[in-house]
């Protein structure tokens, strides 16, 4: 059974997909671009996302090492600072994060990490509007650079389009980057002030 | 320059001179006062363990009532470390790191007992309030 869902807030997705386990399903890949791979499964599995910073590769390998040595199973992350998505058979330790100081790390880093790349995003973006981040998110055209490419018609409109659009991409994607980035900094650190005021 | 041992020295002998002197200052210490967490994970550690002997031997040393779960101790262990307080054995190779204390990590116990057990002793006193 393949899915697809895009998610910003990282809690919900965990939610998710716990979900779709408890209905009797293992999860067996996770694609780059929200593609989620499950199978039919006779346990009850527990699915855990965890963000890490860059970390060099030994740090790497002792981090899986001892999630594996605690059951979990390495299902999607790598080491150049992103989620970690951990499965493991449901057996009542089924937490990463056992005190509130951890879990508060953990949304702590989640949302330096959301803000960092937003920044970059929005520098990138400034850069090429020219600081017009409204026109690169909700004007097409100013993506566009060919001139009188509007005026076109027919095939001639097409081919001109098509054969620009992967530039334009380059210029009004990281715009919209930037504010899903804008959005998952916002749910992280409203997450981390909700838990901070519960615990400290 | 400081070698980074060197270093290192110098600025844990200026923490806990704080955390002793003025408790106040060193608020924004990280890990001071120790966590039960942080705590547990240091005295087990009096003799050379990997991660998951951590947990396996914290859970027995606190009757069952902590049970570190892996991204907790992950993030702990990395912690210590950093501030030098428990370190890897050398010569230990494999996929499992081996840890232990070191003697910055037995000061920090030793500080940490004297503020339990002055706590420790206002439990026992009857008569404190009296005192003050």
């Amino acid at each position: 059974m393949k899915k697809y869902k895009w998610f910003a807030d990282l809690p919900k997705e965990e939610k998710w997909l716990n979900d779709r386990l408890a209905e009797g399903f293992a999860c067996r890949r996770i694609g780059s671009f929200g593609g989620y791979d499950f199978e039919p499964s006779g346990r009850r599995m527990v699915i855990r996302l965890d963000y890490q910073d860059h970390m060099s590769a030994e740090k790497y390998g002792e981090y899986k090492a001892i999630y594996a040595d605690f059951g979990w199973t390495h299902l999607k992350g790598n080491r150049w600072g992103s989620v970690q998505y951990w499965q493991k058979p449901a057996d009542g330790r089924d937490d990463i994060f056992s005190d509130a100081g951890s879990k508060l790390a953990f949304y702590k880093r989640l949302t330096k990490y959301s803000l960092t790349t937003a920044c970059l995003f929005f520098v990138y973006t400034f850069a090429v509007f020219n600081g017009n981040i409204f026109s690169a998110l909700f004007d097409i055209k100013a993506s566009y650079f060919t001139s009188g490419l509007w005026e076109k018609d027919g095939a001639a409109f097409w081919r001109a389009f098509l054969f620009e659009t992967p530039f334009a991409m380059l210029r009004f994607l990281p715009a919209w980057l930037f504010a899903i980035c804008c959005v998952m900094s916002l749910y992280s650190y409203f997450r981390y002030e909700k838990m901070r005021k519960r615990y400290m | 320059m400081y070698s980074s041992t060197v270093y290192n020295r110098i600025k844990f002998n200026y923490i806990v001179q704080l955390y002793i002197e003025k408790r106040g200052h060193c608020m924004k210490h990280p890990l001071l006062p120790l966590s039960e967490t942080m705590h547990y994970i240091l005295l087990s550690l009096k003799e050379p363990l990997h991660g998951y002997a951590i947990m396996q031997t914290v859970e027995q040393m606190s009757a069952g009532t902590v049970i570190l779960a892996a991204g907790t101790l992950y993030g702990a262990v990395e912690n210590l470390s950093k501030h030098g307080w428990i370190e890897p054995v050398p010569g230990e190779t494999g996929r499992r790191k081996v840890y232990r204390i070191t003697e910055d990590g037995e000061r920090i116990l030793a500080i940490e007992r004297r503020r339990i057990e002055h706590l420790l002793s206002l439990y026992e006193a009857r008569d404190y309030g009296e005192k003050i």
